[in-house]
């Protein structure tokens, strides 16, 4: 309960921040990236092995 | 109710015909972390998720699933696509030629049917929410896995626009976790 | 399929992509208004461009109209096709 008093947040609990929609890609760039919206786009860089 | 539309979420293309990539990515179509799983989980965990936005987001995704699960057909079925007796054997897939010929059928890349015991559907929507929080991890985790298998680019561009799918779902489930877990702890009495 | 087919079958994916991104983040931000108006926005436009790509090629989905004979049954279907 300290911790909850401090930061808002409780132990023992997952937390994903909630988005905030601001900007978005156009209808095609979208669909080719995979989500119209930029602060989503997570492109996956291959590790070397 | 659902409504099929006569068309692919996105552009499934391969460049060319791969028998070893097909006996690989069929894990997607009937695999443990695959989008038969993916579907079912979520449109049976639904019923028991407590608030509308819940409903809802697995309702939606569960039905997104079903598109990719169109998707990842589409591609086996193309790279099988032409392939003769010979190639199909000399790639490992004799054993599913003998029981499908170059049919779809739910099995993981072993062979493996797929099955209910791949989804839990707990009654718990914070414990049904995190599973569906993991089982996006490990799809995103296996297109990874099959992207660094493949050196089709055509091939690896639909997989990559799944992978991405798998994260924007995560955010949303994150999200609906957060809604669920404040709304239980409006009905908790002290 | 012709190329303009696959053009037009593409720009429908597009636009529909766009209203499910939208719809899927509505279902966790039921009162952000601007998302909201892009939806809408997004699915006005879809319901214009599956119109006209159904006038030129054939019905989509349940209960659109057919000429004769029943168009539902032509090829290619989904997997079929190049694009």
């Amino acid at each position: 309960m300290m911790y909850e008093m401090n930061s808002g947040l409780q132990l023992a609990r997952a937390y994903v921040p909630s988005q905030v929609f601001t900007q978005r890609f156009s209808a095609m760039e979208g669909l080719s990236k995979g989500t119209i919206f930029p602060e989503l786009y997570m492109p996956y860089r291959p590790r070397r092995y | 109710m659902w409504i099929y539309e006569k068309k692919l979420q996105y552009p499934a293309k391969v460049g060319r015909a791969n028998l070893r990539m097909a006996k690989y990515l069929i894990t997607q179509y009937g695999g443990p972390d695959g989008e038969l799983a993916a579907s079912m989980r979520y449109l049976t965990q639904r019923y028991t998720m407590p608030t509308g936005q819940a409903k809802a987001i697995l309702t939606d995704i569960g039905t997104e699933e079903l598109a990719h699960l169109e998707i990842i057909a589409t591609l086996v079925y193309k790279l099988m696509d032409r392939a003769t007796v010979g190639e199909i054997e000399a790639a490992g897939l004799g054993a599913y030629y003998a029981d499908h010929d170059k049919a779809l059928y739910l099995v993981n890349g072993e062979g493996v049917p797929w099955t209910a015991a791949y989804i839990q559907s707990k009654g718990d929507p914070v414990a049904d929410l995190h599973e569906d929080m993991a089982a996006e991890e490990k799809a995103r985790a296996t297109y990874e896995w099959l992207i660094n298998l493949s050196d089709d680019p055509d091939l690896n561009d639909t997989l990559k626009f799944l992978r991405q799918r798998e994260i924007v779902h995560f955010q949303r489930f994150g999200e609906a976790l957060q809604i669920v877990q404040e709304y239980m702890d409006s009905k908790r009495i002290y | 399929m012709n190329r303009d087919q696959v053009a037009a079958l593409k720009e429908l994916m597009a636009q529909e992509f766009t209203a499910l991104e939208f719809h899927l983040y509505l279902d966790t931000h039921p009162t952000d208004q601007r998302a909201l108006m892009e939806y809408n926005e997004a699915c006005r436009q879809l319901m214009v461009l599956k119109q006209r790509y159904q006038q030129c090629f054939g019905p989509l989905t349940f209960c659109e109209t057919s000429g004769y004979p029943w168009q539902w049954i032509e090829e290619p279907w989904p997997w079929q096709i190049s694009y």
